[in-house]
């Protein structure tokens, strides 16, 4: 049973941080701990809380910016937001229960990341507590800024390996008045990703681009759309004219957003099996997902077709999960993307591991990014894939 | 210099003295001479020579047009400027991903000529695109007028091959959104040359918008244009830029391209919306009636391509359309939250008119981004580079109280390294330097630059703390 630290302040964060470094004990990080399933971990010595550190720090609605504590829940920030009329456009996964910085530390993104951008491009600026024991700001509080180098990239997605986030500035955006959607099925993957890929090229902005299978099923596309009300219906006919040239017949759907959110919420809900997240080139994703459905294993694909990141859950017998895995790794690295295992049933934690087996791009240089912010290795032993 | 010849042949090195000094210069006011100058024509090229001048401790400076603005690419403590003049080809124009991957030297424009015919083009448009390269725009994380909607170079950066200060040749990120680990591009992009060299870069392709609509609004004063900013983003449409010239920006700018520009508005905005047809003339209106609501005297549609091109020529000529005023000038670059526009630019033309100095202000306001251009004549008045960096400074210190940035787009080079400790505490910039070390660790990349710097910076504490 690890220790439990919950610092109030950054300081004080930076203050333990530094004291488990001077004594080599191990660090978890967590905020709300939705995500507690990634990666490698191992038990650590202690167990560092940020939920403390929350609250809205500021928040200027006309200048669409919100700075707030990295412990912050995500649907605080939200509900603070929206009292303004302006929402953070992003819809990941766990939103009900995460936290601020463990969304971003797990970069965790849904599927309105290519309309409004990802986290990395929407976070403006961080306050980090590191392991010596100092606390550094990077980028602002203004929505363009160049100034010196863009650690709040290299901390999207870190998964507290590098430090705590201990306070983050993002852009925010008016909630837009109007809706639209619809829903198709097709019986083949290449007419789902076909009607996609149109819509990607197309004109119409889409808010969510998402192709859907489960084992036995059909290819489903999911297409949302906000903005005002002539954007919007211009986006749903973009929509249905790119499913109609394929033959396909659209549902009109204005709750898509309700429609989505099961599959959004995959990585909560994947408790058996094992859960592969690909991001991938974007015109690779239909032969993947086609590899993916033929596996035994098989049993849902969740593709934001608009950026190139799909999963797939794979369940049943514990061999044919693991060789699925196995061959899903290897497709998206053939493919010129990546991959990991998002999550797996604790049971298979032993036989399938969270990283692919090949080393990421730049290794080299992630190693030395992590001994240099991190020297004594005590963050996170285990989380990410570089080791 | 006859080392590096040896290992990359007499072809591909310059060094005599007229050669060199070509390169002493680029868009900003320092010059430096380097000692020798590298023209590679492959990554093999670039990491011989990195391999040479890591032997033998010798720094290097990448180069792409010379057109940066804040002495990026100035060989401040001399050494091998490496120009890309010679890696210049579109390598390949992938479609069906929409990417593109280019080498360093490909002229910013030329890749949004190129993909045209698909119906694509590279969102970044700094105002010097006709001439800056792709590897200038990742090493200054560039910007541009239409970042408003769409964000700066980083946004549109997916893959690289870097070279590091000792010959390593590393590729990182790729054609998907993100790759595993780290975001090693994402920290590698506006890094300004100091973290090694760009030999390849892969962007993100955008489709064209189908229409747009090009809205000249022009003010009394400078503050009823400054909170029509406000207005426009705080109404929830989000043009895809939003302009802003003063009454001396404008004099110049329509003395040179002839745009219709009026000469009698103390403020003029240029509001651009762009997307889908259905919906673009109700967001014309919307900021039609907004800046009718702030008092525009004038409010004028561009009705034809042409007539936009003219006004976006004169908006991005604009810095050099200053030589009819004066034959110099020195530019600021800060930010600041858009709320706070109508304030700090009158701390501006006081920091200016308090030293005697001439103000245009040309920027993109929509960002918060200031371009306070200080126009002089040095044959006239030796010393009025000196003020305009002191009101430069005054002006930067005024953006970073407000709680802005000392530089959005331009970078901070050898011009504004003395000015990190304003907006930067030391642990800030020690976390930055831990980043640097891991690219860097023989600090060969770029020296002198991002950075304070002992020597140079010494003189700067002075004058602050004066």
């Amino acid at each position: 049973m690890s220790a439990r630290l919950e610092p109030g302040d950054a300081l004080e964060c930076a203050r333990e941080l530094a004291a488990a470094s001077a004594d080599r004990r191990s660090v978890r990080i967590a905020g709300a701990g939705t995500k507690a399933y990634l990666g490698d971990v191992r038990p650590t010595n202690l167990e560092l809380v940020t939920t403390r550190m929350s609250g809205v720090v500021d928040h200027v609605p006309a200048d669409l910016t919100i700075t707030v504590g990295g412990g912050t829940s995500f649907a605080l920030v939200a509900a603070a937001l929206a009292r303004a009329g302006q929402f953070l456009p992003l819809d990941p996964p766990h939103a009900d229960g995460a936290t601020i910085g463990g969304v971003i530390a797990a970069n965790s993104n849904g599927f309105w990341r290519s309309r409004y951008g990802a986290i990395r491009d929407l976070l403006i600026g961080t306050r980090l507590a590191l392991a010596d024991g100092t606390t550094a700001r990077a980028g602002g509080r203004v929505v363009k800024n160049v100034a010196g180098y863009d650690l709040d990239k290299l901390v999207v997605g870190s998964l507290g390996t590098l430090g705590v986030i201990v306070e983050a500035t993002f852009k925010v955006l008016p909630i837009p008045d109007a809706s639209s959607g619809l829903v198709t099925t097709f019986s083949r993957a290449q007419d789902a990703f076909g009607a996609a890929d149109a819509l990607v090229r197309g004109p119409s902005r889409q808010e969510a681009i998402v192709v859907e299978r489960r084992s036995g099923g059909p290819w489903r596309l999911l297409v949302g759309a906000r903005g005002n009300a002539a954007t919007v219906a211009r986006a749903r006919e973009d929509a249905a004219q790119a499913v109609a040239d394929r033959a396909g017949r659209a549902e009109p759907a204005d709750d898509v957003a309700r429609q989505l959110m099961p599959l959004r919420e995959l990585p909560a809900t994947a408790l058996e099996g094992a859960l592969v997240r690909a991001a991938l080139p974007l015109a690779a994703q239909r032969a993947f997902a086609e590899t993916a459905a033929d596996l035994d294993a098989f049993a849902t694909c969740v593709a934001d077709a608009a950026s190139g990141i799909v999963r797939v859950h794979l369940r049943g017998d514990d061999m044919a999960v693991a060789a699925g895995v196995d061959a899903l790794l290897m497709a998206a690295r053939a493919i010129g993307g990546s991959a990991r295992v998002e999550r797996r049933a604790d049971a298979l934690r032993e036989r399938i591991g969270a990283w692919d087996p090949a080393e990421p791009r730049g290794h080299f240089l992630m190693r030395r990014l992590k001994d240099a912010f991190d020297p004594a290795g005590v963050l996170e032993p285990g989380r990410s894939a570089i080791g | 210099m006859s080392g590096l010849a040896k290992v990359l042949g007499g072809a591909k090195v310059l060094g005599t003295r007229d050669d060199l000094l070509t390169y002493e210069y680029d868009g900003s006011a320092d010059t430096a001479s380097p000692d020798a100058v590298v023209l590679p024509e492959t990554t093999a090229d670039v990491a011989a020579t990195a391999r040479f001048c890591h032997e033998h401790g010798v720094p290097i400076v990448p180069r792409g047009a010379g057109t940066g603005l804040s002495g990026g690419a100035i060989p401040v403590e001399g050494g091998v400027v490496m120009s890309f003049a010679r890696m210049t080809r579109i390598l390949e124009i992938d479609v069906p991903n929409l990417r593109a991957v280019v080498q360093p030297g490909v002229v910013n424009l030329h890749l949004s000529t190129a993909v045209a015919p698909d119906g694509l083009y590279f969102v970044p448009d700094p105002s010097s695109q006709k001439a800056c390269t792709l590897g200038g725009n990742v090493a200054e994380n560039s910007g541009g007028p239409h970042t408003l909607a769409y964000g700066v170079t980083t946004n549109h950066v997916t893959g690289l091959e870097i070279v590091l200060s000792d010959g390593t040749i590393a590729r990182i990120g790729g054609k998907a959104v993100e790759d595993e680990g780290y975001d090693l591009v994402g920290t590698f992009v506006g890094s300004e040359g100091t973290l090694g060299i760009v030999t390849e870069v892969t962007v993100k392709l955008t489709p064209l918008p189908e229409d747009r609509r090009t809205i000249l609004a022009a003010f009394a004063t400078m503050d009823q244009a400054s909170e029509t900013v406000s207005a426009i983003i705080a109404a929830g449409v989000v043009p895809a830029a939003i302009e802003m010239m003063d009454n001396l920006a404008t004099q110049a700018v329509e003395a040179s391209v002839h745009a219709g520009y009026p000469l009698d508005a103390g403020g003029i905005l240029l509001v651009e919306v762009e997307g889908v047809r259905d919906g673009l003339d109700d967001a014309r209106a919307r900021i039609e009636e907004i800046c009718r609501a702030h008092g525009a005297t004038t409010i004028r549609l561009a009705a034809t391509a042409l007539e936009r091109e003219k006004l976006w020529s004169g908006r991005k000529g604009a810095f050099a359309a200053m030589g009819r005023i004066a034959p110099d000038y020195y530019v600021q670059d800060g930010v600041i939250p858009r709320t706070r526009l109508p304030e700090i630019l009158r701390k501006v033309n006081a920091a200016a008119a308090s030293r005697g100095l001439r103000i245009a202000n040309v920027f993109h306001a929509g960002d918060g981004n200031l371009h306070p251009l200080i126009a002089f004549d040095l044959r006239k008045e030796p010393d009025a580079l000196r003020r305009a960096q002191d009101a430069g400074l005054e002006i930067l210190t005024a953006c970073v109280e407000a709680g802005g940035s000392i530089t959005g787009e331009h970078g901070v080079g050898m011009e504004k390294n003395c000015y990190m400790p304003l907006q930067f505490r030391p642990d800030d910039l020690a976390a930055m330097r831990r980043v640097k070390e891991a690219f860097d660790p023989a600090g060969l990349a770029n020296p002198g630059k991002v950075f304070p710097t002992p020597g140079r910076c010494r003189e700067f504490a002075y004058r602050a703390a004066r």
